[in-house]
């Protein structure tokens, strides 16, 4: 599991109203390579949730040196958006969990896969 | 002033209602004539008929004889179960008479509605059944008053329903009223009706069941104590709404020894028995009763409980277990209230030996005559589709990956349509085939299917396993979305309208959402589609034709039970010959495994894993269920949804199709 779809994932637990952001637990993270295209990295900073990734990168361990707050003009800033893309699409959540904010639910993760199901009695 | 007319019964002058009455009378008369035979007379005898005074009208003996009281003379009230009619036979002609001065036009409160009555003279009376008794069928017997008021509050107190469905939920998917279940000692699977005998539930059975079960044993009903027990609660519907019921099912045989208890408290019911010829019993169940199955009644008849408001009950012996005779001289409606069975069963761990092999799954698993409808709530809806949907495509999920690999090209297009960062939701994304389509958008999936999921980010694309009907994704992050062949796997039109709307909710405005549904119409503008050109295994469908089982293609209404008053029980679900037109809307289709899953020296009869049928020569056949849509049901079924509009819709290649934009 990606940063990025961290980032949209909420919890849908009944009854809850702040399922958002989901906490990580990390026990398994990858860092790779991947391709780094500034537009797309661009055209993805609006759809997201600032604080939340910051939250999730410090989770797993890899806020290093991203700011808490968006630049302004990011789409020219090159080094910024460098450090967007790595945090968004080259971390990864192997093995863990993810925590409801609210009812403290737990979702798994494991090989990559969040498994967002709830039971019948949750829904 | 109207002038008489010379008819020989004597006419007073006529009003403008009196008139209206006399033409209203006449015209229920034709209408009785033509569909029930029944003859009309304009001269005085001893018979009447009561036109909407029928227990199929929802009126009941007792009302009837309420406002029939004051005549002295009334020898026979006969109601036959479901019709719109009743017949009244008085001692004399001229009592008979003035009943009708008295009553034809007379107004009746009937389950919240006006019923108009209106009375003519029969020379016969001619009504099948009169003085017949129904027989039980064999191994059934009601113990009336079982347990006592005070150990019924007692039982029913001690079922915590904290953890089940929550009917106060007032979300769209849940108008219908629930069935409330809850499994005690083991739990029962839905997906293929038995027990995982390997998981014991911890607890085993609560202590309040004890004495119950003590009073079995020692009046000798059973010989072993169970260690099974489902909570069933039934709740009725609102008005114009049906209740809940069970389909018509046998307990499946490899999962429970023979004597099977059933508890009813809370509120009296009918339950309907079926043999295999067709007999049909209906079943009086009072409350605080214990009902036994045994033998031929255990094994053989399946039993079910009609979704309804009122059944037709013995107006004798109105609080006895009775099987409901068809007697007309002896029946009238009672209303359903809340009941809640406590079904105790005795797990068991050899295979059937019954002496009834044709519904014996251990003696005969290839023909099991399983009978699978339509679910009416949804808690049946989710078994169904955990049964025909999920399980199968958990075990299918590498074949079918395998026979998953060429897009349909206009869903292609939609998606390299898009702006570049685009945020793409492909929910219900199979094995991925979309997901890395445009690399120039983000495109996320999600399946149900763990399996199939798993799928997927071995390709290396970001997919999670959930639900459609609620995907854990923001609302409004999604710049467009696609549900390619997912929601005609949804049982009810409100799931399947529940699954547009989470689309909606996923969509940021002005977003799209691309839609593919199977069509019932395989065949458009004279072209037929690819499923039915191809024969022998092809990328849209990789199954070759065969036929298993059973082959009924049509989608024929179950018979009606002999005291359904309402609309009868839900059509059955037909099994789909593959490669050939769809019969019906909802059907179960084959799907042949191939490749990697079969293990080494099977036996040619066995039920493989999940319940598939192994034809002997060993490839096992899945069914999943679909609900195929006819032209123009898919944009009805997208024009329910408020905050969105229908951009186009189109037939491609057997799907029928629709791009819907949110509007606000």
């Amino acid at each position: 599991m990606k940063l990025l779809t961290h980032n949209m994932l909420t919890s849908h637990v009944k009854g809850v109203t702040k399922g958002y952001p989901l906490l990580i637990k990390a026990t398994e993270v990858k860092v790779s390579e991947v391709e780094f295209n500034p537009q797309f990295v661009s055209r993805m900073i609006p759809k997201l949730e600032w604080s939340a990734l910051v939250q999730a990168a410090e989770e797993v361990g890899h806020l290093n040196d991203l700011p808490t707050e968006l630049l302004p003009d990011y789409e020219n800033n090159e080094e910024f958006l460098r450090k967007v893309h790595r945090v968004l699409l080259e971390v990864e959540v192997l093995e863990g969990s993810l925590r409801c904010p609210e009812s403290g639910r737990e979702f798994p993760i494991s090989r990559g896969i969040p498994n967002m199901l709830l039971n019948e009695d949750e829904a | 002033m109207e002038p008489n007319d010379g008819a020989s019964v004597k006419t007073t002058k006529m009003t403008k209602a009196n008139k209206k009455v006399i033409r209203k009378q006449l015209k229920a008369s034709h209408t009785l004539l033509k569909h029930e035979g029944i003859e009309t007379v304009s001269y005085p005898t001893q018979n009447l008929v009561v036109a909407n005074g029928g227990l199929g009208n929802g009126v009941s003996r007792e009302q009837l004889q309420d406002i029939l009281k004051g005549s002295s003379s009334v020898k026979c009230l006969l109601m036959p179960p479901n019709k719109p009619y009743a017949f009244v036979t008085y001692g004399c002609t001229e009592d008979a008479r003035q009943c009708h001065a008295a009553l034809n036009g007379r107004q009746l409160q009937c389950q919240g509605r006006t019923v108009t009555l209106y009375l003519s003279f029969v020379d016969k009376v001619v009504e099948s059944h009169v003085g017949m008794k129904a027989e039980m069928p064999p191994g059934l017997k009601v113990l009336e008053d079982f347990v006592s008021p005070e150990e019924e509050v007692q039982l029913l107190e001690a079922v915590d329903w904290s953890f089940c469905d929550d009917p106060g939920d007032n979300t769209i998917q849940k108008t219908l009223k629930h069935r409330r279940v809850k499994h005690f000692g083991y739990e029962f699977r839905y997906d293929n009706n038995n027990v995982d005998k390997n998981k014991p539930l911890s607890g085993g059975l609560p202590a309040v069941c004890h004495p119950v079960l003590e009073r079995c044993l020692k009046e000798k009903h059973i010989s072993i104590w169970p260690d099974q027990l489902t909570v069933n609660q039934y709740q009725p519907g609102q008005v114009l709404m049906s209740s809940t019921g069970i389909p018509p099912h046998v307990d499946t045989h490899s999962a429970f020894e023979d004597t099977i208890l059933s508890l009813s408290l809370g509120a009296k019911t009918v339950m309907d028995f079926r043999h295999p010829d067709g007999r049909s019993v209906a079943v009086v169940l009072p409350r605080r009763s214990l009902l036994l199955m045994k033998g031929e009644s255990r094994y053989l008849w399946t039993h079910g409980i009609t979704p309804r408001r009122l059944d037709i009950v013995p107006a004798r012996d109105a609080e006895r277990s009775v099987a409901v005779t068809p007697d007309p001289c002896d029946l009238t409606l009672n209303e359903r209230g809340t009941r809640t069975s406590f079904t105790f069963r005795k797990v068991r761990h050899m295979p059937c030996d019954c002496a009834y092999p044709s519904t014996c799954d251990s003696q005969r698993p290839l023909e099991v005559p399983q009978r699978f409808s339509l679910p009416c709530t949804d808690v049946d809806a989710v078994q169904l589709e955990m049964r025909f949907v999920h399980t199968v495509y958990d075990e299918i999920a590498g074949h079918f990956s395998r026979t998953r690999h060429s897009p349909w090209p206009r869903v292609g297009d939609f998606l390299r349509s898009l702006v570049p960062g685009a945020v793409v939701a492909d929910v219900g994304c199979g094995n991925g085939k979309y997901l890395g389509i445009n690399p120039a958008v983000f495109t996320l999936g999600c399946d149900r299917s763990h399996s199939l999921v798993q799928i997927c980010a071995d390709r290396g694309f970001q997919a999670f396993t959930s639900d459609a009907l609620e995907v854990p994704l923001r609302s409004g992050v999604c710049d467009a979305c696609i549900s390619i062949a997912v929601i005609h796997h949804f049982s009810t039109q409100e799931r399947r309208l529940t699954a547009v709307k989470e689309l909606v909710r996923l969509l940021k405005p002005g977003g799209k959402a691309l839609l593919y549904v199977w069509a019932l119409e395989q065949e458009y503008n004279r072209q037929k589609s690819k499923y039915l050109k191809e024969r022998g295994v092809g990328p849209v469908e990789g199954v070759e034709p065969g036929s298993v089982g059973q082959m009924d293609t049509t989608a024929a209404r179950t018979v009606g039970t002999s005291s359904s008053a309402a609309k009868s029980s839900q059509p059955e679900l037909s099994i789909h010959r593959n490669r050939t037109a769809f019969g019906s809307q909802d059907l179960l289709v084959p799907w042949h495994l191939r490749g990697g899953v079969q293990k080494e020296g099977q036996e040619p009869s066995h039920i493989g894993e999940k319940g598939a049928l192994l034809a002997s020569g060993s490839t096992p056949v899945y069914h999943r269920y679909y609900h195929v849509f006819r032209e123009g049901e898919l944009e009805e079924l997208c024009r329910k949804v408020r905050n969105a509009t229908i951009e186009t819709s189109y037939y491609d290649q057997g799907n029928w199709c629709v791009i819907l934009e949110k509007t606000l």
